[in-house]
């Protein structure tokens, strides 16, 4: 703490109008098994402090890894001759922060078992065991098991009074089965996108049970037919789909950083702009979307964020009408909002904190229905599990998608499974186009770790959720 | 070579007890200068140092990476990697580590560039932003510059160091409906004039006035050097060796025949003055002339150290893009066809089926509609669903040779029935 009150006192004896330090150690543990060989066993550390200071509107971030009272000293001091040379050109525009009060608290995800104290012999066995499994299965030629368990320690205090210490961990074990038949290859991945918990989770998955799944399902796939022409179907869509997809045209298009221009020369802007706020039909009246840094295993539940504002949840679309953005305290009062949604998070300690998604996600039908029911209601559709291709364009309108698994549904029944089949479509068509969402007990939540974003790029966690829903009258058809 | 390096090494050479070890460093500087909507959102600077150990007990490895370099730290990392080493599992794909090798001289630090004062960085934005202002338009972008040495050791034998500098100035310009985008990528800031970028920018940002709507179809397309770097990415990506000989990409079985179309090629080279080359990959090949592709055929394909000792043939990575250009103009290419588009740029692709080699992803920062050899208006983006390696039989012309990137030269290319499949609504 000596360097942190060391750092406030020079920001502040230098005339900053506001500055905070972030004391972070990142702790990542990988391990890569590809079929019986482990190409990557690795324990990662970085350690280090960023600091931040705002000067007649404008920002200054300078890192540094050396811990000395001179080195935070000067690195206050480089900071803060950033902001002065960034202020120069930002007189007639200056940024404005939203207020927030003082805190002094600490968070840590609620861990039963910490994935750093199990042993990696442990690990690898079990790792072992599923590739073998997976191998064993003729037809399928290539197994890969990827498990990462990362850790952030934070101590974050600013000029405001704040003062935080900030625990958080993840782990993510994703697995793949590639199957080749024929001069095609397939693959099929078991894949939750990381949850922020313990080991206790692993346990829970019983992934011997998952392994023998997916190297079913790559040779049904392999052998699949390809999905004929595009023409307009319904679409099925499961929570570990549907939350890439929520991802890409709900959660990005309502950062507010995209939506005030700050992204316009790499990750885009969004069409979701201030004036629609209140009056525009983003989706059905079924289709609720809720901001929540609070969630429970939430990969974005940091309990603050790295602007030092508490986790929240609110509605970014209500009756699927667009009501809010994610937003931090720089963003913030741009649209004239007087407060922060805390947003603001940087992924390293070298990193400057940009505006993020939070934990988003789409709240269940209100009304009890099954996946099953929902199937047997459904004509002509297509039933897709897991995620692929995905891609969109840099306003965040135009989308196109594919999955990881596929069942044609014909007269209310899986009729036969598919592949290489995407849908396209774009906002507002396809929320629009949400007409049957399943009940809360089939909600269930979708991490991702890899969510790029900003120059320099960064790559940020947070979770997503839904139940099993439909969408109507889309696109949908087979790749080339 | 950086003191501070040799002492890392020192130490490790005296304490690592593995049978067999790489140690990885790379050390950097930075600063970069964010802008958007007229102002400076962004603005950070400082150095960053990874250090990471590879080691093996017999076939068993393990490894670790810290960013300190005391030697506590360095205690911590010995022992994190001995540790796992120990309790792992063989690896039964495990070689030994690269043993010394000549490294070809390599040139790409620009002391000048190291030492550009952030002031003058923040000039460059201030520039730009007053021109932008002037003509009552948006711009927003990053200036940046860094500086980078790296080196790898091993107990092999293997010893490599390569020290480089970038610099880099990107900015998009939005007036009413219309933006575009231009940037600039070089070892050196010396060919860098914000006044002659802004120009330029403004001009593609004319061009893009008049803008009418365009249904995807199968057209022709003049792919600008900004819009091929984007797809070469991918392509380079899938042309793995071991994932073809298994099976997964579409480059099986296709190892010396003719593949691509025959007017492109691929190498990777240290001849070419106008693009940067590092002498060592990360696992200690040297680099040397590749050629990836000529005239079609495929020659190489990137493989690493074991499947290349396993199959018997040389390890081979990427470490620069050439792919030589043509002498036809903008303005030639656009009368060898009827009609068609110019792309300046291509944005989210993705893979959509590694077996077929098939990628979508979608224009932006502007597109040209030209026809009877003249450009008529700008049109709304388009989505592509398109196998790049037959798009490159369809290859009518190449234009002059461009620096995308410091390590990336590539020209323009006049393609014929490039697959749009879709459209969006700017």
């Amino acid at each position: 703490m000596r360097y942190l009150d060391l750092a406030i006192g020079k920001a502040l004896d230098l005339g900053a109008e506001y500055a905070d330090i972030r004391v972070q150690r990142t702790t990542d543990e990988v391990v890569m098994l590809q079929k019986l060989s482990l190409k990557n066993t690795s324990h990662n550390q970085i350690y280090g402090y960023g600091i931040r200071v705002f000067k007649d509107g404008a920002w200054g971030f300078a890192h540094n890894k050396v811990f000395t009272e001179e080195a935070v000293l000067a690195t206050v001091q480089k900071a803060y001759d950033i902001a002065r040379l960034s202020a120069l050109v930002n007189k007639e525009q200056q940024l404005r922060l939203a207020p927030e009060r003082s805190y002094i608290a600490t968070y840590n995800t609620p861990v039963q078992i910490d994935p750093f104290c199990v042993p990696l012999t442990e690990k690898v066995d079990l790792m072992m065991e599923v590739n073998r499994t997976l191998l064993s299965y003729e037809g399928i030629q290539s197994a890969r098991f990827f498990l990462v368990s990362h850790k952030d320690e934070k101590l974050f205090a600013s000029t405001l009074g704040t003062r935080l210490e900030l625990n958080t961990q993840w782990i993510d074990p994703m697995i793949t089965a590639t199957a080749v038949h024929a001069g095609d290859s397939q693959s099929r991945t078991f894949d939750e996108g990381g949850r922020a918990t313990g080991w206790e989770w692993i346990l829970e998955l019983d992934l011997m049970d998952k392994a023998r799944q997916i190297a079913e399902e790559a040779l049904i796939k392999v052998k699949a037919d390809a999905l004929g022409p595009e023409q307009r179907r319904s679409l099925v869509l499961d929570p570990n789909h549907l939350g890439l997809t929520m991802h890409e045209s709900v959660g990005h298009p309502t950062e507010l950083d995209r939506v005030l221009g700050w992204e316009a020369d790499f990750a885009g802007i969004s069409f979701a702009t201030p004036e629609k706020l209140g009056n525009y039909r983003y989706g059905s009246e079924i289709v609720n979307f809720v901001g929540d840094n609070t969630l429970c295993g939430g990969l974005a539940t940091h309990g603050f964020d790295d602007d030092g504002v508490p986790g929240q949840k609110w509605h970014i679309i209500k009756d699927g009408i667009l009501q809010e953005y994610g937003s931090t305290r720089d963003t913030a009062l741009e649209i004239g909002l007087g407060y922060s949604r805390g947003c603001n998070r940087a992924t390293h300690y070298y990193d400057q904190p940009i505006n993020r998604i939070p934990n988003l996600y789409m709240l269940p039908g209100k009304e009890p229905l099954t996946p099953s029911q929902l199937i047997a209601d459904t004509e002509d559709g297509v039933y897709i599990q897991g995620r692929g291709s995905f891609s969109i364009d840099q306003h965040r309108v135009n989308f196109q998608f594919g999955g990881d698994f596929f069942w044609e549904i014909k007269n209310g029944k899986l009729h036969r499974p598919l592949k290489k089949v995407l849908y396209k479509s774009n906002n507002p068509e396809f929320w629009n186009s949400c007409d049957a969402i399943c009940d809360e007990r089939f909600w269930r939540p979708f991490g991702v770790i890899n969510c790029g974003k900003g120059q320099p790029s960064q790559t940020a966690r947070m979770t997503h959720g839904s139940s099993v829903a439909r969408f109507r009258n889309i696109r949908v058809g087979g790749s080339q | 070579m950086n003191a501070s390096f040799e002492k890392i090494v020192q130490y490790i050479k005296t304490h690592c007890e593995a049978d067999d070890y790489s140690l990885h460093i790379v050390g950097g500087d930075n600063h970069e200068t964010r802008f958007a909507q007229n102002r400076i959102t962004q603005h950070l600077a400082g150095p960053d140092l990874d250090i990471t150990l590879n080691v093996a007990f017999d076939n068993k490895t393990g490894s670790a990476s810290v960013n300190q370099d005391d030697p506590h730290t360095l205690d911590h990392l010995i022992k994190t990697a001995q540790d796992i080493a120990r309790l792992n599992q063989p690896d039964p794909e495990y070689i030994g580590t690269a043993p010394a090798a000549q490294l070809p001289q390599v040139d790409n630090c620009d002391p000048a560039t190291k030492n550009l004062d952030p002031k003058q960085m923040v000039e460059y934005v201030n520039q730009v932003i007053q021109r932008a202002k002037a003509m009552d338009a948006r711009v927003s972008g990053m200036t940046e510059k860094h500086h980078y040495e790296r080196l790898l050791f091993t107990k092999g034998g293997f010893l490599g160091y390569d020290a480089s500098t970038s610099f880099g100035h990107s900015m998009t310009l939005k007036k009413d409906a219309s933006e575009t985008k231009v940037s600039f990528a070089a070892k050196s800031y010396a060919g860098f004039d914000p006044q002659r970028e802004f120009d330029r920018l403004q001009g593609q940002l004319e061009s893009l006035v008049n803008q009418q709507s365009m249904d995807a179809e199968k057209i022709a397309v003049i792919l600008r050097p900004s819009a091929l770097g984007e797809l070469l990415r991918y392509m380079a990506w899938m042309m793995n060796r071991r994932q073809s000989d298994e099976g997964f990409t579409p480059y099986t079985g296709q190892m010396g025949k003719l593949f691509f179309g025959d007017k492109f090629s691929l190498y990777s080279t240290l001849k070419n003055p106008d693009i940067t080359a590092s002498s060592f990959s990360s696992e200690g090949i040297p680099s040397q002339e590749i050629t990836w592709i000529e005239n079609g055929v495929i020659h190489n394909m990137p493989s690493n150290r074991y499947w290349a000792q396993k199959q018997g043939h040389e390890p081979k990575e990427y470490f620069n893009f050439y792919v030589p250009g043509g002498n036809t103009s903008e303005e030639e290419m656009m009368k060898m066809v009827p009609r068609g588009l110019i792309i300046n740029r291509f944005w989210y692709i993705r893979p959509v089926d590694m077996k077929v080699g098939e990628l979508t992803g979608m224009t932006r920062d502007g597109v040209l509609y030209f026809e009877d050899g003249k450009v008529k208006h700008a049109i709304n983006n388009l989505r592509f669903n398109e196998i790049p390696y037959q798009a490159t039989r369809r290859i009518l012309a190449l234009g002059p040779n461009e620096a995308v990137s410091p390590s990336t030269s590539i020209p323009s290319l006049l393609i014929d029935g490039f697959n749009f499949v879709d459209k969006t609504s700017f």
